[in-house]
């Protein structure tokens, strides 16, 4: 029996596979959108409205047609597609109509023979605005005086309430409770690759091919496709190599409506590559939430109840196909828990329109900000309490009998390490030793903060901003020469899928994973998917690749059963070839398999078909899978400067079964260096008219090498009831990081009373909290002195 | 991958100051290419749209490092990272070295040159003040000759030098001090960006001293100190007396105060550098 289990352990699943994706992106030979040029392609450039809020007076762009090398010049008069959102009742013309509503809406769109002469003829349209006050705040745009950002609709967009039964009295009879407000500025995913979308008339089948940078080849088809009332099999769509998406590429955009419906006019390739400022501009943008919290809790520090008026910014339109800002809120409040066992929740949700870009996805969407709010409790829960705050975490950690455990807002949590990642994560960064080194550097004004982030990330789940297709499908086709070509609806975007997906067909074929090929992002040789987003693709597509090679395995089998004239179940398919079990030299390679299976097929057992190519669909049987773990973070604030470097990180994941370590490390490292970037760097900052004022990285502050500590991680192992046991795991770094650091540079910092509130954290405010506590503590001191006299 | 454009611009490349110079003075609206590192940004955002680029990279005169008896002249177009790696740089002017590893990254180090970054002249910007710290002298050329500037007077504002139109800056001379050992220190949200604050703080073998300090207002700022404390209290009052008459450029407070931080650090440096 032993002897058997070690012949069928999987040989690459779950080991450190080198990516194929690497050579060439590491060389330089992998084909962005950019790279691609037909002969005869028109480049676009964008005049972008440069008020937040106006009605447009007049669109003067007839000098422009008149510009060397242009070809065509398209305002809203000539192009009457607009994005629609039926369940909110406003629709978005792709140039804007009569009024803009924020800064970098698209207005007029510029055709020509190179982007720089499109650009010299944006510089001579004349718009003409007459300003509107413009809607920037929130809890502005809560008030019912205030301007509506659509007249015809209330500023209000969403409103959801919900609450545990007897949350009021159980609330209500704590003994403790407190309040705190958390912000969360806006912030944009910033992929190295800009967005784009290039369209080319195909004269050979009279169908549109559309080259563009996005996450979901089909659901960009069927967004596309509706958009300009043609059918689907009139489209291909193509997605080169991708340069980072992180959500944002899972959205649709104006810009991909005027490019392919120029192309279809003009009968030529129409090319459009954002720039930076266009990325920071007209991207979709993140986050931009206030939560107002109440909890009630005991002495022990046992959270009993947790309240939370949730408020996030839609921006100007609610964006297709996901409204970022009703992401970011109604999963958080359903998530806000996290992996604590807190009986009683109740949350309202309120979306606000603004005059500020729209809200859409962003890596975690929803969770920085509830892994914000569920740890900041637990800090100040700790704090008030005068306890450390992994004894608190200790009191409300779900345990292992606690499984399945149904949270109170109704999620049903599969097992997971909630309480074991914590203890593995303390170990790793010393949590005892440091305690102890902080109170001796603090004693020699060094200010060195540790912050514990321990999170539940939801993944694999029916709907997601890669859309509502609740399963996977995988194509694998065994060449004749015994070699695999695999085809899957995933839009990776560095994630290495043709790594991992090919590591599982592998182990299912018993065939070398250079071997197999992946083929994807492109809607005429994928068979229809989902994408990807959500963390579904190890899950979701990986339950698909593993379907798909078993149903080819199998036929694989029978077919070897037959040739070698022994029971299928004593035939062992392994390094490329079919034997039978204990007798080595009654074998068939693969290619013999194959050969027979294509052109000898007279050799085939009774009723078996040639060919060995199948497709399948994988639905995972639980609408979610939840993987887990906790990330501690070491801060040093400099108390002079308020300057904060993070120093050291420590993570423990349990994502389920491995597919590939090293990728889930990168995927880690990634997550952790954006998460950094969300609470000490990156803001997109609009000024009181409604103007983006960080339309530059300089302006916009990335976290560089020199910001991101080297990071350890162990994995922890909890598989799931998915195929292959594997959970998501492409957000929770991301979800988890910046409540850890954050949760870090407030430990640093209490000595001077400071519990950290809104991110990012930048060194003004600390200085202005310093400055703040020495003055309370002057105050104090003068207070005292006159209740002496 | 997603770019920037600039407008459309004539280019030429001189071999020759002479002709560099000639033509700047033909050439309607030029500007001089060096390093490209602040002037192409700004033309590829069309902030800056010059008819005319004068691409000086091929006047090998401009790129030499030189030691004299009294002094050190820096060619135009000494690249950031050859200040911070030249010897003789760090022997004679081992302040100057350091902030000039500071600036951007490696990248921009190996292409911005000296002579664009002073002409440049952004407030926010190490060498700058660096010059002004070390008294350096400006050598500008223009069709009618050579003229000398000293650095204080260069920079006259933001963004603004003592340059006249037609004429470009060849060489730096910066005077070799036996007797003053410098500090440097500056605050940037990350390695590599642009100082939020700086300073460069001189102690002279006669007790005096001075503090340089750059990004608080439109240009550096150099204050001559009579006597440079040595007793730490005395010596912040001072930085704060200084730092409380700074025009600052906007965030006062912050920029007071960690002109104030840094002044300390600087003057910390030069302490260690004594001890080493």
């Amino acid at each position: 029996m032993t002897v058997r289990f070690e012949q069928s352990k999987p040989q690459f699943t779950g080991a450190r596979v080198e990516r194929a994706e690497d050579a060439r992106l590491l060389t330089g030979r992998a084909r962005y959108l950019d790279d691609l040029d037909f002969p005869g392609t028109l480049e676009v450039a964008f005049v972008r409205s440069t008020h937040a809020a106006a009605k447009l007076v007049s669109v003067h762009a007839e000098a422009a047609s008149r510009m060397p090398g242009v070809r065509m010049v398209w305002t809203a008069a000539d192009i009457h597609v607009t994005l629609d959102s039926p369940e909110f009742g406003v629709n978005q013309p792709v140039l804007a109509k009569d009024e803009v509503r924020y800064v970098g809406e698209p207005v007029v769109a510029i055709f020509a023979d190179s982007r720089y002469a499109a650009e010299d003829a944006a510089d001579t349209v004349e718009v003409t605005y007459a300003d509107l006050p413009p809607v920037l705040h929130i809890r502005e745009a809560l008030q019912a005086e205030t301007r509506r950002v659509h007249a015809e609709r209330p500023n209000v967009m969403y409103h959801q309430e919900y609450q545990t039964d007897g949350f009021e009295e159980a609330f209500g009879n704590a003994l403790h409770h407190l309040s705190a407000t958390f912000t969360l500025h806006r912030q944009t995913a910033v992929p190295m690759e800009t967005r784009g979308c290039m369209a080319a008339p195909d004269g050979a089948t009279n169908r549109l091919h559309v080259y563009v940078s996005h996450q979901s080849p089909h659901g960009f088809r069927a967004d596309l496709c509706k958009f300009l009332g043609v059918p689907e099999h009139a489209v291909r769509v193509i997605v080169p190599e991708v340069g980072g998406a992180f959500g944002i590429k899972a959205m649709f955009y104006p810009e991909y409506v005027v490019v392919a419906l120029a192309a279809l006019r003009l009968r030529r390739p129409v090319k459009w590559i954002a720039d930076r400022s266009e990325c920071l501009l007209a991207d979709c943008h993140a986050r931009d939430g206030i939560h107002d919290v109440d909890v009630a809790f005991d002495g022990d520090g046992r959270i009993l109840a947790l309240r939370d008026h949730l408020m996030g910014d839609s921006g100007a339109y609610p964006a297709v196909p996901f409204c970022g800002s009703i992401g970011e809120t109604s999963l958080a409040a359903r998530m806000l828990t996290g992996p604590y066992k807190i009986p009683h929740l109740s949350f309202t949700i309120d979306c606000t329109y603004s005059n500020k870009a729209p809200l859409g996805a962003y890596r975690g969407v929803w969770g920085p900000p509830a892994s914000f709010v569920q740890e900041g409790v637990v800090d100040r829960v700790a704090r008030a309490l005068h306890k450390d705050p992994v004894a608190v975490r200790r009191i409300n950690l779900l345990q292992p009998e606690d499984f399945p455990y149904r949270t109170a807002s109704g999620f049903v949590y599969d097992p997971g390490s909630y309480a074991e990642s914590l203890e593995t994560a303390l170990e790793l960064v010393d949590y005892d030793g440091f305690r102890k080194r902080q109170r001796e550097d603090r004693s020699r004004g060094v200010y060195r903060g540790i912050g514990i982030s321990v999170f539940v990330e939801p993944t694999a789940m029916a709907a997601s901003e890669a859309g509502d297709i609740p399963y996977e499908a995988a194509t694998v086709r065994m060449e004749p020469t015994g070699t695999v070509t695999a085809a899957l609806g995933l839009g990776p975007s560095g994630q290495g899928h043709e790594t991992t997906m090919a590591q599982l067909i592998a182990d299912e074929l018993g065939v070398d994973v250079r071997d197999v090929v992946v083929l994807h992002g492109d809607t005429d040789s994928a068979p229809y998917g989902g994408g990807t987003g959500g963390s579904r693709s190890g899950t979701i597509g990986g339950g698909a690749a593993l379907t798909a090679g078993r149903k080819l395995r199998d036929k694989l089998l029978a077919l070897a059963a037959h040739l070698l004239e022994a029971d299928v179940a004593d035939i062992e398919l392994k390094d490329g070839a079919a034997h039978v079990a204990g007798v080595p030299a009654q074998r068939l390679t693969v290619q013999q398999l194959a050969t027979a299976a294509y052109t000898d097929v007279n050799r085939l057992p009774e009723g078996m078909k040639p060919g060995l190519e199948v497709m399948a669909r994988y639905q995972p049987t639980r609408p979610i899978t939840f993987s887990n773990g906790t990330h501690i973070a070491v801060v040093d604030v400099d108390v002079a400067t308020g300057q904060i470097q993070t120093v050291d990180y420590v993570v423990a994941n349990d994502c389920g079964v491995l597919i590939n370590p090293t990728i889930v490390e990168g995927q880690i490292h990634g997550g952790v260096a954006q998460g950094i970037g969300e609470a000490l760097l990156e803001e997109l900052k609009y000024d009181t008219e409604g103007q983006l004022t960080t339309v530059s990285l300089s302006d916009y502050l990335l976290p560089t090498t020199h910001d991101i500590p080297n990071i350890r991680i162990r994995h922890l192992v909890t598989p799931s009831e998915s195929k292959g046991g594997f959970k998501g795991m492409g957000e929770g770094s991301l979800i988890a990081a910046p409540a850890a650091v954050v949760a870090a540079v407030s430990d640093a910092l209490e000595p001077f009373g400071v519990m950290v509130s809104s991110m990012p954290v930048t060194p003004d405010q600390v200085l202005e909290w310093i400055d703040a506590d020495q003055e309370k503590k002057v105050d104090s001191v003068d207070s005292k002195v006159y209740f002496e006299n | 991958m997603g770019r920037l454009k600039p407008n459309s611009f004539a280019y030429y490349r001189p071999n020759s100051v002479a002709s560099a110079l000639q033509c700047l003075a033909t050439q309607p609206d030029a500007k001089i290419l060096a390093g490209g590192q602040s002037l192409v940004p700004a033309m590829n955002f069309r902030l800056s749209r010059p008819a005319c680029l004068i691409d000086i990279n091929g006047i090998e005169a401009l790129a030499h490092v030189e030691v004299c008896a009294d002094k050190v002249v820096l060619g135009a177009l000494v690249h950031h990272q050859q200040i911070h790696e030249h010897p003789s740089i760090r022997q004679h002017f081992p302040v100057l070295a350091e902030a000039a590893g500071e600036i951007g990254h490696l990248a921009i180090r190996n292409r911005g040159t000296l002579g664009g970054s002073l002409v440049h002249a952004d407030p926010a910007s190490e060498l700058p003040a660096a010059m002004v710290a070390l008294r350096a002298v400006m050598e500008v050329a223009g069709v009618d000759g050579t003229r000398r500037i000293p650095a204080a007077e260069f920079f006259v504002g933001w963004m603004t030098t003592a340059l006249d139109t037609g004429e470009m800056l060849v060489s730096v001379h910066v005077p070799l001090s036996s007797s003053s050992v410098y500090g440097f220190a500056e605050f940037a949200r990350r390695p590599g960006d642009f100082a939020y604050v700086g300073a460069f703080v001189e102690r002279a073998a006669n007790e005096s001293g001075a503090v340089t300090w750059f990004g608080v207002s439109d240009k550096p700022e150099y204050r001559p100190m009579s006597a440079l404390p040595r007793d730490a209290a005395a010596r912040q009052a001072e930085w704060q007396q200084l730092a409380a008459k700074l025009e600052v450029l906007d965030e006062p407070r912050m920029r007071r105060k960690l002109a104030v931080v840094l002044a300390e650090r600087a003057y910390q440096k030069v302490e260690e550098a004594k001890i080493g």
